[in-house]
C-alpha cells in the first residue's frame, strides 16, 4: 500500500502471482480509514497476508506541524541549539530571512547539568540529584514525548542511557539520540531525535489501530531507505518512515528492471507537482543528507533528486520575457485546464495539444479530457509569446524537459556516471509522455515502462526487504581495517539480534561500509569496509571530483551496518494479452503533425513496433516517438529502444 | 569611479523558450563547479562556511552565470577576470591566480583562479572561481589581522599564471605555499579550485559542441539582456527621487572612532545611481572596503529588493551606476589594510543603503540587522595534539524586523551566510571547549514587530593562543525603523583565575590556557510601535 496526497494505492499478489490493483481517494482527516477500507476490499476474508505499508502519517504530521508536545533535554548551556541550527538562512536574497520554526518552543527546552568530551571522558557527571530535578521539571511541562540529545553521546552513551531509563520507568515515551544515530554533528542528531519524538506517539496510535484490525496479517512499514520494519519498530522509531512514499517507487523500479536483466538505471517518476529522479548502479543509493521542511534528518534515505515541476505545473511568461514552467502548480483543484475547471496552461495541457494524451483513453476513459479547453489555455500563452498554439505547447514541453534533464545530469554526468550505460525507468502518471525525449537528450538508448506504472510505489513496497541500519562515529586517521572491523563486528551482532525480532525466518545478510574523506575535508564518501578501503575511496573521489592524492591521510569518520532479510520471491503472472489493434492518432512531432498509432498496452507483444505510437493504459500514457521501437518483454514490462541505424 | 549605468540592449535571435532552456544549462554548469569545489576542499571557510563562488564568462569577459552562496561574491568576480585579461593573453591550458585587492581581488584570503575555455583554436569564454582560504600568511593566523597596511595582512598575488599550457608552475606554487601557515591545506584547496575550473570548461565546451558556438554565444547575450530587463523592472517599482542616509562604523581598532558612511540614491525609472560622496576617507585599520566589496553590497541590496529571481550576470548590474570616491573607506586605495572591509564594512554599506531606501519604500525594507560578522580568529600551538592550530569563525546575530513580522533570531544576515562548525567537530580537532551557545534573549529591539535576538556564545581555549576579534555594532546600535534599536554586542574574557574583563570590538591579544571568551552578538532593530 502507498498513501499519497490524493490517492491511496493498493497492489495485492496471490500465491499464483496474480496481481490485483485498487486505487481509492485518500482520507487525510483519518488516514487509517482509506487504508482499512482498501484492505477490506482487496483481502476480504483471505487468510494471512504480508502487508507492507508506505505511510505518510509521519510526513504529514511534520509538514502540518501536528505532532506531539515534545520536551527536549540537552546539555545545559545548549538548550537553544534546536533554534540556532546551523545559523544559516535558506534564501540569501530574502528581505526577511526565516529559518524553519523549531518543533519545540523555548519553554519546553530543558538543560541538564552534565558534560562529556569528544573522547567520551566525563567532564561533568550526571548526578542522581539532577535526575530527580529533571524528572520533577518534566511533570510540570506536560510532555507527550521526550527527546534526549547530549553533546558527544555518540562517543559515550552513558548519560543519555541513564536518563532515558529513569524517564521510561516513569512512563514517558523517550527518543534518545545515540539509539537512533550514534553519529557526530550535534544539530543534525538533535534534529533527528526531536523529529522522532514529534512523530512517534502519533505513528504508534495509528499503527496500533491498523494492527488491531489486521490481526491475521503481518503488517510492516516501509522506511525512507526502501527497507521494511515491523509495526513495533516503526512506532518507536517513526522518523525512519518520513520518506517512504518515493522509496517504494525506486524499489519497484529496481525490482521490475531486474526481471529483464537491467541493473543500471535512471528512474523518472513524474507526478502532478514534482518529479523525482534517481540513479542506481546495481545497488540502491542511500544518503543521510536530507531534510523535511528544512529540518535535517540523518536517517538513511534513498538518494532521490526532486524537481518542482510535473504535469500540473503552470506555464507563464515572466517580466524579463522568458517562458517559465512551475513551481506554481494547478494541483488537484482546479487541475490542468483540460480537466475542465482550470484556465491556466499546464504541462498536461501542452501534452494534450500535441496529441501525446489520447482524450478518450485517459484513466481508462473514467475521466474526460477537454481538448478545446486545453487549446484555449495554451492559446492565451501563445499570444504573449507571439507564436501559434502548437509552438507554445512545444515550448512548454521543452522548458519542463530542460528542468528534468538538468536534474538527470546532476545525478549522473555530474557524479561521474555516463548515462549512456544506463536504462531509463519511467513511471508515475506523466513520465511516459516525456521519457523518450529525455533519454534522447542524454543519449540513452533504452526506456523501460514497468507493469502498472501508476501504482509502482505500492508494488515496490511489497517487494521491500526487511532491513535495519546502524551507524557509529569512529573518526580514525589512516586506520587498520582490522581494528575497524572489531567495532563493525559488534554492530553486526546488534543488527542480527534486532533483525531477528523483525522476522523470525529468512537468512540474514549484513553489509558494512565506511564514510571516508581525506583528513581535513568535511564531506565523506561511503565505500565498502574492506582491505581495499583506500583504493575504493580514491577511485570514488577521482570519479566525483576529478582527482585523488595518494600522499594524503584518509580519515574514516563513520561505520555503517545494514542488516536485511530478502523476501520470498514472487513471480508475477503476466496479464492477459489483448488482441492487437490500433487506431490512427495525430501527434505533433519535430515541428509537424504526423500520423501515429494509438495502441492499448495489453495489445503489445514481443514484436517490435516502430514509433510514432501512443500507448495508453489505465494509470499512464507513453509516447514512442519516431526513431524508437516498443515491445513487451516476457515479463509484461514495456521496452522502448532507440533505433541504432540513425543518430537521432 | 563610475561603474554600470549603460542602456538596455534588445534581445536578439533567442526566443523565450530557448532563453529559459539556456538559463538552465548555463547556471547548472556554474553550480556543478561549486559542488566540486565545496566537496573536495579542505578550508573550513570553503566547505562549511561556503565562502566561495563559481562563474562563467562570455568571450568578452562578461559574466553570464554565477553560483554563489554568500552575497559578498556577487559582482566581484568580473573584476578578477578583467584584471587577469589586462595582464595576460590566455592560451589553452593557462590558469591565472590572484588575490590582490587592488588588482581584481577582495581581501587577501580570497584567492581567485581564472581560465579561458577553448573549442579548437577559438576562445569561447572563461571560467573563474574564488574561495576564502584559511591562511595566506601575514602577521596573524587566519590572515584576518588587525593591521595598518596590506603588507601585514598576508601574501599579495597580482594576476600570475599558475598553470601554463596545462603544466603547473611549480616554482611559483612552492613560493606561494612557503608563505602560508598550513601549506598542505592550501595545496588541497587549490587543487579543488582547479578541478572546478576544469569541470566548468569541459561542460561549456560540450554545450558549444552540441548547440553550436553562435547559438550559445547568442544565448549568453540574451541571458544578460534578460537579467538587465528584470533588474530594470524591479527598479521601476521604486518612486523617483533622491534618498539619502548615513550610519557609522564604531572604529578602526587604532583609535579612530565613528567612521561615517553616507549614500545618496537617485532613482530614475528603470535605472538607479548610488553615490557615496561625503563618506569618510580611508583609515589606518583594516575596515577599508575596496571597490569590489562595495559593488557587491550594492548589487545585493537591489537584488533583494527585486521580487523576481534574477540570474546573476553582467546584465543584472547594468542598470545600477555606482560612484564611490577613490581613497574613501568604501573605495580604498593602495596600500590600505582591507581585511575587515569585506566582512564588516560591507555590512554597514548594506545598512546605509536600506536606511536610504526606507525613505523611498517604507513598507518594504527591514530595520537594521546585527550589522557585523563577529569575526573570531584563534591560533597557536596545541600541546595536547602537538601541532599548530588555526581557527576562524563568524557568529550570527539578530535580523531586523519588518512590516512582515519579527526579525529572525540567531541567523546570518546580509553579506554573509556561513554555517557554524559543529561543536562536536570543533572540540575533537582543536583545543577548544564550547561553554555555552544560546540565543541572547531580549537583545532584539522592541517594536510592533521585534528585532531578532543575537547569540550568546562562550568558548574556553585550553591552550595558550593568540586571539583576534574583529567586530562592530559595539557602540553604534542596529537601527530600528520606528521601533527601538537592537542591543549592542559585547566581548568579554574570563581569565583562568576567574576574573572577568570587557575587551574592545577590535583587538589582537595573547591569552593563557583556560581563558574563556564570551561574545554576545547584536540583536536586530525593531519595527514601528
Amino acid at each position: 500500500m502507498d498513501t499519497g496526497g490524493t490517492f491511496t494505492d493498493f497492489v495485492a499478489v496471490d500465491k499464483a502471482g496474480r496481481c490485483r490493483i485498487h486505487k481509492r481517494p485518500s482520507t487525510p482527516d483519518d488516514p487509517a480509514r482509506a487504508v482499512l477500507e482498501g484492505l477490506d476490499h482487496l483481502l476480504g476474508d483471505s487468510e494471512s497476508a504480508e502487508i507492507t505499508y508506505g505511510s505518510t502519517v509521519a510526513t504529514n504530521a511534520v509538514l502540518e506541524r501536528k505532532g506531539a508536545r515534545v520536551v527536549v533535554l540537552t546539555t545545559a548551556g545548549f538548550e537553544d541549539l534546536i533554534e540556532i541550527g546551523r545559523q544559516q538562512r535558506p534564501d540569501i536574497y530574502s528581505l526577511t530571512p526565516r529559518k524553519p520554526v523549531p518543533l519545540v518552543p523555548r519553554a519546553r527546552r530543558v538543560g541538564v547539568a552534565e558534560r562529556l568530551l569528544f573522547d567520551g571522558t566525563v567532564a561533568t557527571a550526571l548526578t542522581d540529584a539532577e535526575l530527580v530535578r529533571v524528572g520533577q521539571g518534566l511533570a510540570k511541562l506536560r510532555a507527550d514525548s521526550v527527546a534526549i540529545c547530549f553533546l558527544h553521546s555518540y562517543a559515550e552513551p552513558l548519560h543519555e542511557r541513564v536518563l532515558a531509563e529513569a524517564l521510561r520507568a516513569q512512563g514517558y515515551s523517550v527518543s534518545v539520540s545515540h539509539e537512533l544515530i550514534a553519529e557526530y554533528r550535534e544539530y543534525e542528531r538533535l534534529s533527528t531525535t526531536v523529529l522522532n519524538a514529534y512523530v512517534a506517539p502519533l505513528m504508534e496510535r495509528h499503527l496500533a489501530r491498523l494492527a488491531a484490525r489486521t490481526g491475521g496479517h503481518r503488517l510492516r512499514v516501509l522506511q525512507s531507505s526502501g527497507g521494511a520494519i515491523s509495526v513495533e519498530t516503526a512506532s518507536r522509531e517513526a522518523v525512519r518512515t518520513l520518506l517512504s512514499g518515493p522509496a517504494g517507487g525506486v524499489v519497484g523500479a529496481v525490482q521490475s528492471a531486474a526481471r529483464i536483466g537491467e541493473s543500471r538505471l535512471l528512474t523518472l517518476d513524474m507526478g502532478g507537482t514534482s518529479t523525482d529522479v534517481s540513479l542506481i548502479d546495481r545497488v540502491v543509493p542511500r544518503h543521510t543528507e536530507w531534510a523535511i521542511d528544512r529540518l535535517p534528518v540523518k536517517i538513511p534515505a534513498i538518494d532521490i533528486h526532486t524537481v518542482g515541476a510535473g504535469g500540473g505545473s503552470i506555464a507563464r511568461v515572466d517580466a524579463g520575457g522568458a517562458l517559465k514552467v512551475g513551481p506554481d502548480s494547478a494541483g488537484a483543484n482546479p487541475g490542468p485546464a483540460c480537466y475542465g475547471r482550470g484556465v491556466l496552461p499546464t504541462v498536461t495541457d501542452a501534452d494534450v495539444v500535441l496529441g501525446r494524451l489520447v482524450p478518450d483513453a485517459f484513466l481508462g476513459g473514467a475521466m474526460s479530457i477537454d481538448t478545446e479547453r486545453a487549446k484555449r489555455a495554451v492559446a492565451d500563452l501563445a499570444a504573449k509569446l507571439d507564436m501559434d498554439v502548437v509552438g507554445a505547447a512545444e515550448g512548454i514541453v521543452r522548458v519542463v524537459n530542460a528542468g528534468m534533464e538538468r536534474a538527470m545530469r546532476a545525478i549522473s554526468v555530474e557524479r561521474g556516471w555516463d548515462p549512456r550505460e544506463f536504462a531509463l525507468v519511467s513511471f508515475g502518471g506523466a513520465a511516459g509522455m516525456h521519457a523518450c525525449e529525455l533519454a534522447e537528450s542524454l543519449e540513452m538508448r533504452k526506456v523501460l515502462v514497468p507493469l502498472n506504472p501508476g501504482v509502482l510505489s505500492a508494488w515496490g513496497a511489497l517487494r521491500a526487504e526487511v532491513e535495519r541500519s546502524y551507524v557509529q562515529t569512529v573518526r580514525q586517521i589512516d586506520p587498520h581495517v582490522a581494528a575497524l572491523d572489531t567495532i563493525a563486528a559488534s554492530m553486526r551482532r546488534r543488527a542480527r539480534r534486532e533483525i531477528r525480532v523483525e522476522a523470525r525466518v529468512g537468512k540474514i545478510e549484513t553489509s558494512t561500509t565506511a564514510d571516508v574523506r581525506y583528513r581535513g575535508q568535511s564531506y565523506e564518501l561511503e565505500v565498502p569496509l574492506s582491505r581495499q578501503l583506500r583504493r575504493d575511496f580514491e577511485k570514488a573521489h577521482e570519479r566525483l571530483y576529478g582527482y585523488s592524492d595518494e600522499q594524503r591521510s584518509i580519515e574514516v569518520v563513520n561505520l555503517r551496518v545494514v542488516g536485511s532479510i530478502a523476501r520470498r520471491p514472487v513471480v508475477d503472472r503476466v496479464p492477459e494479452r489483448a488482441a492487437a489493434r490500433s487506431a490512427i492518432h495525430r501527434l505533433y512531432w519535430g515541428g509537424r503533425w504526423v500520423e501515429a498509432k494509438h495502441m492499448v498496452r495489453p495489445s503489445l507483444s514481443s514484436r517490435r513496433c516502430a514509433g510514432p505510437i501512443v500507448v495508453t493504459e489505465v494509470s499512464a500514457t507513453t509516447m514512442v516517438p519516431p526513431g524508437w521501437t516498443v515491445r513487451a518483454a516476457a515479463s509484461g514490462d514495456l521496452l522502448i529502444e532507440r533505433k541504432t541505424s540513425r543518430g537521432k | 569611479m563610475i561603474v554600470g549605468g549603460r542602456k538596455a540592449k534588445p534581445l536578439v535571435g533567442i526566443d523565450p523558450i530557448t532563453l529559459e532552456v539556456f538559463n538552465h544549462k548555463l547556471s547548472a554548469i556554474a553550480e556543478e563547479m561549486g559542488v566540486v569545489l565545496c566537496r573536495s576542499a579542505f578550508s573550513p571557510n570553503i566547505k562549511e562556511r561556503r565562502d566561495y563562488s563559481c562563474a562563467l564568462f562570455d568571450a568578452n569577459g562578461e559574466m553570464v552565470a554565477q553560483a554563489a552562496h554568500i552575497p559578498v561574491h556577487l559582482g566581484s568576480t568580473p573584476m578578477s577576470v578583467r584584471a587577469a585579461l589586462a595582464r595576460h593573453d590566455l592560451g589553452a591550458g593557462d590558469v591565472v591566480l590572484l588575490n590582490d585587492p587592488f588588482e581584481g581581488g577582495t581581501h587577501l584570503p580570497d584567492i581567485t583562479v581564472v581560465a579561458p575555455v577553448y573549442v579548437g583554436t577559438r576562445r569561447i569564454g572563461y571560467t573563474a572561481n574564488r574561495a576564502h582560504h584559511s591562511d595566506v600568511g601575514g602577521m596573524s593566523p587566519g590572515s584576518m589581522p588587525l593591521a595598518r597596511e596590506i603588507y601585514q595582512e598576508g601574501l599579495r598575488l597580482p594576476p600570475v599564471k599558475i598553470v601554463r599550457g596545462g603544466v603547473v608552475e611549480e616554482d611559483l606554487l612552492a613560493m606561494f605555499l612557503a608563505n602560508t601557515r598550513v601549506a598542505d591545506e592550501r595545496l588541497g584547496d587549490l587543487y579543488a579550485q582547479l578541478a572546478a575550473l576544469r569541470v566548468g570548461a569541459e561542460r561549456l565546451a560540450q554545450l558549444v559542441e552540441r548547440d553550436g558556438r553562435l547559438r550559445v554565444s547568442a544565448a549568453m547575450q540574451a541571458l544578460q539582456g534578460y537579467s538587465e530587463k528584470l533588474m530594470a523592472e524591479g527598479l521601476r517599482e521604486l518612486p523617483r527621487g533622491v534618498f539619502t542616509a548615513e550610519d557609522y562604523l564604531d572604529g578602526d581598532g587604532f583609535g579612530r572612532e565613528s567612521i561615517r558612511i553616507v549614500v545618496t540614491i537617485r532613482t530614475k525609472g528603470g535605472r538607479v545611481e548610488v553615490d557615496f560622496a561625503g563618506t569618510d576617507a580611508q583609515v589606518e585599520g583594516g575596515v577599508n572596503a575596496n571597490e569590489a566589496v562595495t559593488l557587491a553590497a550594492v548589487y545585493y541590496v537591489f537584488r533583494c529588493l527585486s521580487s523576481i529571481d534574477i540570474p546573476p550576470n553582467a546584465g543584472m548590474m547594468r542598470p545600477i551606476a555606482v560612484r564611490a570616491p577613490a581613497g574613501s573607506v568604501v573605495n580604498a586605495s593602495f596600500p590600505a589594510a582591507v581585511a575587515a572591509g569585506n566582512v564588516e564594512t560591507s555590512q554597514r554599506i548594506v545598512d546605509v543603503l536600506y536606511r536610504a531606501l526606507s525613505h523611498a519604500v517604507p513598507g518594504r525594507v527591514p530595520a537594521a540587522s546585527s550589522g557585523t560578522m563577529n569575526n573570531l580568529a584563534l591560533g597557536g600551538f596545541d600541546a595536547a595534539r602537538s601541532r599548530q592550530f588555526s581557527y576562524y569563525e563568524t557568529i550570527a546575530g539578530g535580523a531586523g524586523a519588518s512590516a512582515e513580522g519579527h526579525g529572525e533570531s540567531a541567523v546570518q544576515t546580509h553579506m554573509t551566510n556561513p554555517m557554524n562548525t559543529p561543536i562536536e567537530a570543533l572540540e575533537a580537532e582543536l583545543p577548544l571547549r564550547v561553554v555555552r551557545y544560546r540565543v541572547r534573549r531580549g537583545s532584539g529591539g522592541a517594536g510592533a514587530h521585534r528585532g531578532g535576538d543575537g547569540v550568546d556564545r562562550e568558548i574556553e581555549i585550553t591552550s595558550p593562543a593568540s586571539v583576534t576579534i574583529l567586530s562592530e555594532r559595539r557602540a553604534y546600535r542596529p537601527y530600528g525603523l520606528g521601533g527601538e534599536p537592537g542591543k549592542a554586542g559585547r566581548n568579554q574574557l574570563t581569565l583562568p583565575n576567574g576574573r572577568k574583563q570587557l575587551v574592545p570590538a577590535k583587538i589582537s591579544l595573547q591569552i593563557e590556557a583556560g581563558t574563556k571568551l564570551r561574545i554576545l552578538t547584536p540583536g536586530g532593530g525593531g519595527w514601528r510601535r
